[in-house]
């Protein structure tokens, strides 16, 4: 293919929103950073941008060679390294916060996600391939492959970053047609579960239930205490806004009290002022930092960045007429959208509070390069996966 | 299959893109909840968690005397304050160990132990951690010079000006001016603040007095904290302002030589103008230097002085039987029944009555007497025998009609009532009925008699104007006076008495080489029984005679007698009042 072929069919939309998106993260970045004390934060916006250089590096080779090519050849060997790493991190990990997350700089579990995404997209892809794939042992084979590596996550324990791996993979499957009714009873049963699970929390934990009761219903609620805390958090957000509810309330003071224009670069009083925890600010918590400081109007930029990051993907899986390419896309910009939904609905208070990074907004160097490379996938896609149609 | 395959999964792709759009719209929709239409409750949640309101002190108007002589005065003094930001550590207790180290490092370059223990250095941290810790208070120059030799060393300490009260004139009306201790700023009700600042309180005399006059107008500081609470900034919201000068009645040069006829006593005068009740001394002896009390009260000075009964103030608040000076009131209340002055008793040096004996003055008596000369000459008998005539109530009305029994009404925290005893009073005190004698002892200003010099001096300057006024200490305090229930003939006739006294009388010593004619009254009031024995020697006076502007009273404990002791001591503060022949 011609260089000039490269250009046309390069979807510069979503590279330009995914340039500006790590430009505002960096800002949020050094932002969150310098409210901390210590040289390692101050710092932080740097080691994150240099960070995604090498993860810009990364993008534009993928982008560059055909998917089709590293995919076929890489996709059992980066999956079984995957679980490998996942089995590791869990024996000699480093714990931070609660969860054994760490090897060395690096998290296992968000590169898995990507492993399973390409794996699923290389096995379910080819439109060609066995009917038995299509059927109830092609379903039990998917999910096996989901399975394994979520349960090493579950086992961190990192829910959230679990949950996201969820609905990509779900909807991969529903696009290649892998047994769908089995989905859609997955998906109700789900909906169904959830709904069961917050009734059962609200139910115990609602003002004036006996000791007894309450115990009683709980024991049926396979959630760990710090995870009955959130979820009671958002259902009572008013019942103990010192303690408890701490997080979610100084979450929405620090959004709300930016207003229309924001306070300004750096000096956003919530997160300058320590009431935003500083342990997640960069992370979880950085789009409290970003919307007290750039206000509605940056938010809504922000939204439309990701809006412009991520169409385009879908697009590229509507248009492309290779199905490992269309799963690509489409898992891969689901992964990222459950990132940016799950975190900012968390930060205003629509979900329960979950640790979830913002992708490109938050410090986090794995997951930076992790979606990062994802996307240069989906750029391989939108430049290779058309070559069959013309 | 395979185009129902395709057209499946391209809408599916389709609709993918549409879920990212709404997803995003619906977080969009709720930021504009948030960050529009709710924007300002969270500002104001954000701004109110984030803001402490401090109040400062403004600094104590000054206390004046009447020729503007300054009595009470703030002079500027350096303390030492470490600011707790610098100091923020892991956890608390480390934070307060911080401070601590600091604070003794410090104390080793400025060669001065730390007053402040580890518990309050800890309660500062837990309670007023938003504001400057004061470490030392009033501080030398030497201090200042070694601290900001090595300022550099130590990061979080700072001098900062402050005022420390001041009294330049020492011991000079003591127990008027009273002395201040430190505490927090007071406000209006309803007002709240995070943090009050120290400021000087008034703990007695006229600082307590008028200590919500003298404050300075309080100020108001917002103070930006960090979710530890940290002081991150500050602002000024109203400035503080300096409260106002008490501009007193005193007059410094009559209070001085008061003080020095006093002086090595156990005694007490009350001066004022009998017109409008200006007091223009009011002492007690022994006093005190007030600067001992600055910059705090240390225990030793309370024991010694502040808190020694010794040094209580005589002049209004410990009460005495008035003696002798009380009989212008018999005399007045004799008059008041309806006997004339020109009666006579016979005085034969002894009032017998029930088996009682009241000695007079005079052992072989004064023959008979009537009233004038029986105040010039102070004869126990005779006003025992016009006491026990006239009867309890009409002597007590007219006691009572001079204000006795009765707070004055002065402008200070001490104001004793005194004791105008009467059946009930003896019952409930003494659990004994109300004896004819108790009259008698009554009429010449013993027995349950109790009164102060101020009300004394009260007293006098009544039956010189014939009007009771209300004494007042600050300069512009409204007049107050009633008249007393006495006829100008009647006053006249007491009047006469007591100008007989000065002229030639038992206290013609108070009159010698004064300027102006001298009214007064003698009195020794015996208290104690057998070895505790003891005289207190009363003088009052008003002068000039006609038209008096100077009422005085004052008693010396364990004196010789009235005329003897304290009336050339009046005779003294006289001549420096009016003048010296």
């Amino acid at each position: 293919m011609k260089f000039l072929e490269y250009i046309k069919r390069f979807n510069w939309i979503t590279f330009a929103a995914m340039l500006a998106l790590i430009a505002l993260g960096t800002a949020a970045i050094y932002s969150a950073g310098n409210a901390r004390s210590g040289e390692l934060f101050h710092s932080m916006w740097k080691s994150n941008l240099g960070t995604a250089v090498f993860g810009l590096a990364v993008y534009l080779a993928l982008a560059f060679f055909d998917y089709r090519k590293y995919i076929t050849l890489s996709a059992i060997p980066a999956y079984a390294l995957a679980v490998v790493l996942l089995v590791v991190v869990l024996s000699i990990g480093t714990s931070t916060y609660g969860g054994k997350r760490w090897l060395w700089f690096f998290q296992p579990s968000e590169v898995s996600k990507l492993c399973v995404i390409s794996m699923l997209a290389w096995l379910f892809g080819p439109t060609d391939s066995p009917p038995w794939m299509r059927g109830f042992r092609g379903f039990l084979l998917a999910a096996a492959l989901v399975g394994v590596p979520a349960v090493l996550i579950l086992k961190e324990p990192d829910l959230g970053t679990m949950l996201t791996l969820m609905p990509a993979t779900a909807l991969m499957l529903f696009v290649a047609r892998v047994w769908r009714r089995a989905l859609i009873v997955a998906l109700c049963a789900a909906v169904v579960g959830g709904t069961a699970l917050l009734g059962a929390v609200y139910e115990a934990e609602k003002p004036g239930v006996p000791e007894a009761r309450r115990e009683a219903i709980m024991k049926y609620v396979p959630l760990k205490p710090h995870q009955v805390k959130r979820v009671r958090v958002f259902l009572f957000p008013d019942e103990d806004p010192n303690a408890a509810g701490y997080n979610r309330r100084q979450a929405l003071i620090s959004i709300g009290s930016g207003g229309f224009s924001g306070k300004g670069f750096r000096r956003g009083e919530t997160n300058h002022l320590k009431y935003l925890p500083q342990s997640i600010s960069m992370n979880d918590f950085i789009f409290c930092v970003y919307a007290e400081e750039a206000g509605f109007v940056g938010s809504v930029l922000l939204l439309a960045l990701f809006g412009a990051l991520l169409v385009p993907c879908a697009w590229t899986a509507y248009v492309v007429t290779d199905g490992t390419g269309r799963l690509l896309a489409l898992g891969v910009s689901t992964l990222v959208f459950a990132h940016v939904f799950i975190n900012i609905a968390m930060s205003v208070g629509l979900v329960p509070i979950t640790g979830l990074p913002l992708p490109f907004i938050s410090a986090g160097r794995t997951f930076l390069v992790t979606v990062m490379a994802g996307l240069g996938i989906v750029q391989s896609v939108s430049i290779h996966g058309r070559e069959t149609r013309t | 299959m395979r185009d129902d395959v395709r057209l499946v999964s391209d809408l599916s792709a389709l609709a993918t893109g549409v879920v990212f759009i709404v997803g995003l719209v619906v977080l969009g929709f709720r930021l504009a909840q948030i960050q529009l239409v709710d924007a300002a409750k969270y500002l104001e949640d954000g701004s109110r968690q984030a803001a402490r309101r401090v109040q400062t002190a403004g600094p104590r108007g000054r206390i004046i005397a009447r020729d503007g002589t300054v009595l009470a005065d703030n002079r500027a003094s350096v303390s030492i304050v470490v600011s707790p930001e610098g100091f923020q550590r892991r956890n608390w207790t480390e934070t307060v160990s911080a401070i601590s180290n600091a604070i003794e490092s410090v104390a080793s370059a400025i060669e001065t132990p730390s007053p402040l223990s580890a518990n309050a250095i800890a309660r500062h941290v837990r309670q007023q951690l938003a504001r400057p810790l004061v470490v030392w208070r009033d501080v030398g120059d030497e201090q200042i010079a070694r601290l900001v030799e090595r300022e550099s060393e130590f990061p979080g300490f700072e001098c900062v000006e402050t005022e420390e009260r001041t009294y330049p004139e020492g011991r000079l009306a003591a127990h008027v001016i009273g002395y201040v201790g430190r505490g927090e700023t007071t406000s209006a009700a309803g007002e709240k603040f995070n943090f009050r600042d120290k400021e000087m309180k008034g703990r007695a005399g006229l600082e307590a007095f008028y200590d919500g006059y003298l404050r300075g107008s309080p100020g108001e500081l917002s103070v930006t904290v960090d979710a530890r609470g940290f002081a991150v900034a500050e602002e000024t919201v109203v400035e503080a302002r300096r409260g106002p000068d008490l501009k007193l009645t005193i007059d410094p040069k009559i209070q001085r030589s008061v003080e020095r006829q006093l002086r090595g006593e156990y005694a007490a005068c009350a001066v004022m103008d009998p017109r409008d009740g200006a007091v223009l001394a009011l002492a007690s002896a022994p006093a005190y230097d007030l600067n001992l009390l600055v910059p705090r009260l240390t225990p030793e000075m309370q024991e010694r002085y502040v808190g020694n009964h010794a040094c209580r103030n005589r002049a209004c608040f410990e009460t005495y039987a008035p003696g002798s000076t009380f009989k212008p009131i018999t005399a007045l209340a004799g008059l008041a029944a309806g006997r004339s002055a020109f009666a006579e008793y016979e005085c034969t040096g002894v009032f017998s009555l029930a088996g009682m004996r009241l000695h007079c003055a005079r052992r072989w008596g004064h023959g008979p007497i009537d009233m004038r000369h029986a105040l010039k000459e102070s004869c126990n008998t005779y006003f025992c025998n016009l006491g026990s005539e006239i009867g309890t109530n009409a002597l007590f009305a007219a006691a009572r009609a001079f204000g006795l029994g009765e707070k004055t009404g002065l402008d200070f925290p001490q104001d004793s009532a005194g004791v105008v005893p009467s059946a009930e009073f003896k019952r409930r005190n003494y659990n004994l009925p109300w004896y004819a004698g108790d009259l008698a002892q009554a009429s010449i200003g013993q027995g349950q008699l109790l009164v102060t010099p101020l009300q004394m001096a009260r007293v006098a300057g009544a039956i010189g104007t014939g009007r009771l006024v209300r004494p007042h200490l600050r300069a512009d305090a409204p007049v107050e006076s009633s008249p007393v229930p006495f006829s100008q003939r009647q006053l006249a006739v007491v009047r006469e008495g007591m100008r007989m006294v000065v002229d030639g009388g038992t206290g013609k010593l108070a009159g010698e080489g004064v300027a102006v004619p001298v009214a007064g009254k003698t009195g020794t009031a015996e208290v104690g029984r057998g070895a505790t024995r003891r005289k207190n020697t009363w003088f009052i006076a008003y002068a000039p005679a006609e038209n008096p502007t100077v009422a005085v009273a004052m008693v010396v404990e364990n004196g010789m007698s009235g005329g003897g002791t304290t009336a050339p001591k009046v005779g003294e503060v006289l001549k420096t009042i009016f003048g010296e022949l």
